[in-house]
């Protein structure tokens, strides 16, 4: 049913990627902007501030906004030419509906017969395989108001088990760890408690690229007498100049951190205070890891012992630290294990809760933050609740209207989900903000999928390339087309401001939600006039849960440019940063910092487990994945971007010259990675600042240029994150004949 | 309205990160819209990820200017040495050949120099230009002399770079660390150096590698 | 330096002086002359001596008289004789006659410029051997309506003044006027609504001029609409307003921004400069060994900085001089040479100079070609 309608060129062809690049109003010094609004970006977890020019309903510049606390003006290349996103050739403007006949397999309808034919299918597919058998795929770039409703519209409209979101590729390990150990989920400190510390431990997290404004937390740092400690793969350029890097072996983070903590227990930098206090479990971590031993560590992560010392020492001995991570800690099938043992350090030295001292990870996508905690997870309801407890079930019922009996149970994660479609319990897709074509790993596997469902509906503003499967396409919204809000890296929930209005038939996703529902016939709940409406019910539903958003109102996040929740109540400022030893937080209620009824911080003991994939004589190279500085997520939008495209047109394997040397390649040359699961065809970089056993390649496009038809589906036992940073792969100089990934179309 | 005179700009090479996004902001700013003129260079890519953002500095002593044949680079009262005059150029390339620190671009089709004029539309009212506004790693920046004393105890600025025999003095400023106390830069004791990461030896990464006994 | 402005005055004066005979020649002696235009030649006398003068002082500043001379050699040079001649053919009319390089800009300002220089072009061709007596026409004994065209005292074509060939010759300064300013209303358009512009533009260096335009166009309409509808109405003093309009733009001539129009052609001899510069022996970059530019450009620039009083000689080394350094190096060589002290400071030790050969630095955009410039710097570094 959903296989593509036509050739994928010939959906290229009319619905791009086009490459979009600065022309009339946009280039011309002479116009005067109708307005200048103040908003942010919407690419990644910083959300930094920005203020767009808008002419006749367009976008047409955009000029910094200094006075945003966060970033003070500073923008990556993605905030730069973000203007150019809308005005696009490529931009959805009505419906579409999946036509073979037609040129490019869709032709438009009525966004009305669209709605109508959406809620028939439901309706039919419901009816006739229950419940479960249609399944929401959401997003973490949408506005934490629409990620409400996305867990709303499926748990009490659709009343399906099975949504989740694309925030199961990104930072799910770490909230499943920070909740073990924490009992909350967010970065434990503002962004500016990094400048006064010690110590600055970035674990495998590629700043400059994938959070380029945090670079200046970091130098910043540096001028105050900070050492900087680098663990990746790759030396990345924060890791160029880092006093200490470490040049880990893909997969092996828990042990560098149990190793270090059995350093930092031998040589005793150890803050006991804090420990007896303020933790549990501390005794038997400290059993776990003696077998960590300095040599062992050294052998199992790859790394000379002499700098795993120096780092141990120079992390052992500060007075004060911020220790930050991201993908590369959590893309593992013990991704959960790695960010414990991160967290593990990060307790055993006590600097967490006070200045100059913190924790976090680094949010990838735009609502990362605010995108998991209000319900659009497979198991979660508003507020960062549990949809198996039912009490929480019970509260938010009542907030809903409705009976918590009728709430459906936990349900499957992103990935699951396409396994429940190859095993016929899933049978109809709407997807939201979403191309697990192209990010979701092995993905011929999702390709298999799509194509056996009976019906699938994709929101978006640009046709992605999952959407290229669907049945309807929906007009969606633009970033800078709808207000409400998101949370970003730090905690700190921000107002997104509305610049100009939806183009032709395009709608804001909440309304195209709600008409859904009303075609449903199942419009109670879903009638909200605009997002600050949702907001406010989103404020209740998270009262008294830990996520508390409740005394957050829009003006607020306007006159304080931000409030840093927990915010219980209206007089209350925001909590920038966590775990203060007096602070108080409503599961504690006063016993501790911390959200557990004692208040106290849990060790977990992080246990290694090897990566699913290990190379072998047959597949003998680490491949690991990962992003680069122009392109954002699958690319959807990016890709549409001529001069991100032009920064970084084509993805490319990184290799160190020793094993080009063995393969016989130079830079330029076309090589052929092959993994069990696919193969692929790209030009080599050879650069002496990656492992020599690892090979990298950016994972932002589709096709044949998706490293992820190569990638693992393993997943987290815990948090389900797929292993995207490590399987095994063979790598050997292209065949004759074979044929360099065409060029990106025009 | 005039500049206001205290501002500068203040550049630490160390810190970029190579990212581009002045690169793509340089072209935003009106007096060169659609145009980039910032340099953005990798050293040597194949053995680092070090790069090497360069602005005008804006020589107090242009040699750009005084090689002109076409007397088409001036500086400004306040110190901007600015790019070509359009109708004067004509592309000789002296000027790309001749500036000390590798700043102007020629544009053959255009018969034009261009070149970083420090955003002189927004720096002459009292904004900051697109470049230092934006830049992430903030190897670029542009505020008063107080500002970075503040954020950057273990740095000062300095403006003499020594070329061979040649001494030049420069508006913008190079960071340089307090230790060891240096007077100015010279540039010929690069000449031969490697691009590798600048705190560990050699090569970091090999160094750094767990060896099999 | 008085030996330069003796040497330019004289060049002015022998300048003035050779028009002023042929002047003289062209009208039989001033039979021809109109002696109302008495002002007019005096204004353009005077703009002779100052554009030479002024020209040659610039041709004697030590870049300008390296280019000069070498543009020259090279357009000379026999190999290329014959390749420069059709080149000098191919450059005159797209950079000179149709501003193919201004259209490349923008669209805009190469239609601006275009209309500009076009109208301008044809009302001096008109107005000046009517001025200088060179040109003048006389009705053919016995054919009233029929004209003979003299020039410099040599009757030419005929023509039928009822034409429409004579229509437009006798109302080509009108159609001159309105070419003129339509190009200076997109100038002035340009320069009161582009920021970048407004950022730039001085009053006396681009409003001047194009008011001077504006003035002497308007003025000219002016006499013809008086003439042609109003039965010569104030018809003297619009005569009066017109001649000082353009008696001062051509004694502005030398100072402000008209002075391009006389150097301007010096980028033709840059193209042969560079042509055959390119097909003769290249720099190689001392650092990285790689071609950057040719041979000829370095040793010419090594030779101006020193006349300048530069001293970029680095001497005990083996590069001997900065200049034979290619510029990509020496933005690498800034960013080793400041990174190198923060590895001190951080207590790095200097990497050893293990076997490092440099290379070329490379752009970090890969995008546009080889960078954000491209194909761009491909012409000019080459091969």
């Amino acid at each position: 049913m959903s296989k593509l309608p036509v050739e994928s060129v010939e959906i290229i062809e009319r619905f791009g990627p086009t490459l979009a690049y600065a022309q009339g109003a946009r280039v011309d010094t002479g116009v005067e902007p109708d307005k200048i609004v103040k908003t942010h970006c919407c690419f990644c977890g910083q959300q930094c501030g920005i203020q767009l020019k808008v002419l006749d309903n367009e976008v047409i510049g955009f000029e910094p906004w200094y006075e945003f606390p966060f970033n003070q003006g500073k923008l990556c290349p993605k905030g730069v030419k973000r203007y150019l996103q809308g005005a696009h050739p490529d931009r959805l403007l009505t419906a579409l509906e999946r036509n073979p006949s037609a040129e490019a397999g869709f032709s438009p309808i009525a966004y009305s017969d669209a709605i109508r034919r959406v809620a028939s299918e439901i309706e039919r597919i419901q009816s006739t395989y229950g419940r479960d058998a249609f399944a929401i795929l959401s997003g973490a770039s949408l506005t934490t108001e629409k990620t409400y409703l996305m867990g709303k519209f499926a748990h009490m409209c659709l009343r399906t088990s099975n949504i989740d979101y694309n925030g199961r590729l990104c930072m799910v390990s770490a909230a499943a760890a920070n909740k073990k150990a924490f009992g909350i989920d967010r970065a434990a400190s503002p962004w500016s408690d990094i400048i006064g510390a010690e110590v600055v431990w970035v674990s495998g997290s590629n700043v400059a690229e994938c959070s380029p404004i945090t670079s200046d937390y970091i130098w910043q740092a540096r001028e105050h007498g900070a050492k900087i400690v680098v663990v990746d793969p790759r030396i990345t350029p924060i890791a160029r100049t880092a006093n200490v890097y470490l040049p880990v072996k893909p997969g092996r983070d828990v042990i560098l951190f149990n190793g270090i903590l059995n350093l930092m227990i031998e040589r005793d930098w150890l803050d006991h205070d804090f420990i007896e206090n303020y933790t549990v479990g501390f005794e038997a971590l400290a059993e776990s890891v003696q077998e960590w031993t300095p040599a062992r560590t050294a052998q199992a992560t790859g790394i000379a012992e002499r700098a795993i010392r120096q780092a141990a020492e120079l992390w052992g001995t500060a007075k004060t630290s911020f220790l930050v991570h991201a993908r590369g800690l959590e893309h593992h099938s013990h991704g959960v294990q790695n960010v414990l043992g991160a967290i593990n350090i990060v307790l055993a030295s006590g600097r967490i809760g006070r200045p100059n001292c913190g924790y976090g990870t680094i949010t990838g996508q735009g609502n990362g933050q605010g995108g998991r905690e209000h319900g659009q997870k497979a198991d979660q309801l508003p507020g960062g609740r549990d949809l198996g407890n039912p009490q929480h079930r019970a509260e938010i019922a009542a907030v809903w209207g409705m009976s918590p009996d009728d709430l459906p149970m936990p349900g499957v994660d992103a990935y699951e989900i396409f396994r429940k479609i190859d095993r016929g319990e899933i049978k109809g897709l709407l997807s939201i903000s979403f191309n697990p074509l192209v990010s979701l790993p092995d993905n011929s596997f999702i390709r298999a999928q799509l194509e056996k469902l009976e019906f699938y509906t994709a929101i978006d503003f640009f046709l992605n390339e999952t959407a290229y499967h669907a049945d309807i396409v929906l007009p969606g919204s633009l970033h800078e087309e709808d207000e409400g809000t998101v949370t970003q890296v730090e905690g700190r929930v921000i107002k997104i401001n509305k610049a100009i209005e939806c183009p032709g038939d395009a709608r804001q996703d909440w309304i195209i939600i709600q008409d859904i529902a009303a075609a449903l016939k199942r419009e109670k709940g879903f009638t909200f006039h605009n997002p600050e409406a949702i907001f406010d019910e989103l404020r209740r539903a998270s009262a008294g849960g830990i996520a508390d958003y409740s005394g957050i109102t829009y003006e607020k996040l306007e006159t304080q440019m931000g409030v840093f929740w927990p915010c219980p109540s209206e007089d209350h400022p925001g909590t920038p940063r966590l775990f203060e030893r007096e602070s108080w937080n409503p599961v504690a209620k006063g016993s501790g910092p911390f959200y557990f009824p004692d208040g106290k911080a849990r060790f977990n003991i992080a246990a290694y487990t090897p990566p699913a994939e290990e190379p072998d004589e047959a597949y003998p190279l680490y491949l690991t994945t990962g992003r680069v500085v122009s392109h954002y997520l699958s690319g959807t939008q990016t890709r549409r971007i001529g001069p991100l495209v032009d920064q970084y047109p084509e993805p490319r394997l990184e290799m160190h010259p020793n094993l080009a040397e063995k393969l016989g390649v130079q830079t330029g040359d076309m090589v052929t990675a092959e993994s069990r699961r696919g193969n692929i065809t790209l030009p080599v970089s050879v650069v002496r600042t990656i492992r020599p056993d690892t090979v990298f390649v950016p994972y932002h496009w589709a096709g044949r240029k998706s490293i992820n038809q190569l990638t693992i589906s393993a997943q987290d036992p815990i948090s389900k994150i797929p292993e995207y940073k490590v399987c095994a792969v063979r790598v050997y100089k292209a065949q004759n004949g074979e044929q360099p990934p065409a060029p990106p179309v025009r | 309205m005039p500049k206001p005179e205290r501002y500068e700009f203040f550049i630490d090479i160390s810190r970029c990160i190579g990212c581009q996004a002045c690169v793509q902001a340089c072209s935003e700013c009106d007096t060169h819209k659609g145009v980039s003129m910032i340099q953005l260079d990798y050293v040597d890519r194949s053995v680092s990820t070090q790069t090497v953002p360069v602005v005008c500095m804006h020589c107090d002593s242009p040699t750009c200017a005084e090689v002109c044949p076409a007397d088409a680079i001036k500086r400004t009262g306040d110190g901007v040495v600015q790019t070509a005059r359009k109708p004067r150029c004509i592309a000789c390339n002296n000027c790309v050949l001749a500036c000390p620190f590798g700043v102007p671009k020629m544009h053959n089709e255009m018969n034009l120099m261009m070149k970083c004029d420090m955003c002189y539309d927004r720096t002459s009212v009292g904004l900051k230009p697109m470049c230092a506004s934006v830049c992430p790693s903030q190897a670029l920046f542009y505020g008063t002399r107080e500002e970075i004393e503040r954020l950057r105890p273990s740095s000062h600025p300095i403006n003499t770079f020594q070329f061979g025999q040649q001494m030049i003095t420069t508006k913008v400023n190079m960071m340089v660390p307090n230790e060891p106390h240096v007077r100015l830069i010279d540039i010929a004791m690069s000449m031969e150096q490697a691009p590798v990461p600048q705190l560990l030896s050699d090569d970091p990464l090999m160094a750094n590698l767990y060896e099999e006994q | 330096m008085q030996r330069e402005v003796t040497f330019a005055g004289i060049c002015g004066f022998i300048a003035t002086l050779v028009l002023a005979v042929l002047i003289l020649i062209g009208s039989r002696n001033l039979a021809h002359f109109d002696a109302a235009l008495v002002a007019y030649t005096a204004s353009i006398l005077f703009a002779t001596f100052g554009l030479t003068y002024r020209y040659t002082m610039w041709l004697q500043r030590p870049p300008t008289a390296i280019y000069w001379k070498r543009g020259w050699q090279t357009f000379l040079n026999r190999k290329y004789l014959r390749k420069n001649a059709i080149n000098w053919l191919r450059h005159v009319t797209e950079d000179m006659a149709l501003n193919r390089f201004i259209f490349e800009r923008s669209r805009m300002r190469g239609l601006t410029h275009f209309l500009i220089m076009w109208g301008c072009i044809i009302a001096i061709s008109i107005t000046f051997p009517l001025v200088f007596g060179w040109l003048h026409f006389e009705s053919v004994p016995g054919e009233m309506d029929t004209y003979q065209a003299y020039v410099f005292g040599f009757p030419t074509f005929t023509f039928a003044s009822g034409s429409i060939f004579g229509f437009l010759i006798f109302h080509g300064l009108v159609w001159s006027a309105f070419i003129t300013i339509s190009g200076v209303m997109l100038a002035m358009r340009r320069r009161m609504r582009e920021e970048g512009a407004a950022a730039l533009q001085l009053f006396v260096e681009d409003f001047l001029p194009l008011i001077l335009l504006f003035a002497v166009s308007i003025t000219g309409l002016m006499l013809t609409a008086s003439y042609t509808w109003l039965k010569g109405y104030a018809y003297d003093f619009i005569a009066i307003l017109h001649a000082i309009t353009v008696i001062i733009t051509f004694l502005w001539l030398p100072f402000g921004k008209f002075f391009h129009i006389f150097q301007r052609p010096a980028q033709i001899g840059v193209r042969f400069y560079k042509y055959v510069g390119e097909r003769e022996e290249p720099a190689i970059c001392r650092r990285c060994n790689t071609p950057f530019t040719s041979l000829m450009h370095v040793h010419d620039l090594i030779t101006t900085e020193k006349q300048l009083g530069y001293n970029y000689e680095m001497p005990g080394t083996s590069v001997e001089h900065y200049q034979w350094i290619c510029p990509r190096c020496r933005r690498a060589m800034l960013a080793l040479a400041q990174g190198q002290l923060w590895q001190r400071q951080l207590g790095g030790e200097t990497p050893a100079l293990i076997a490092y050969t440099p290379t070329t630095p490379s752009y970090v955009n890969p995008g546009i070609g080889e960078g954000p410039l491209g194909h761009e710097d491909a012409k000019n570094f080459h091969p």
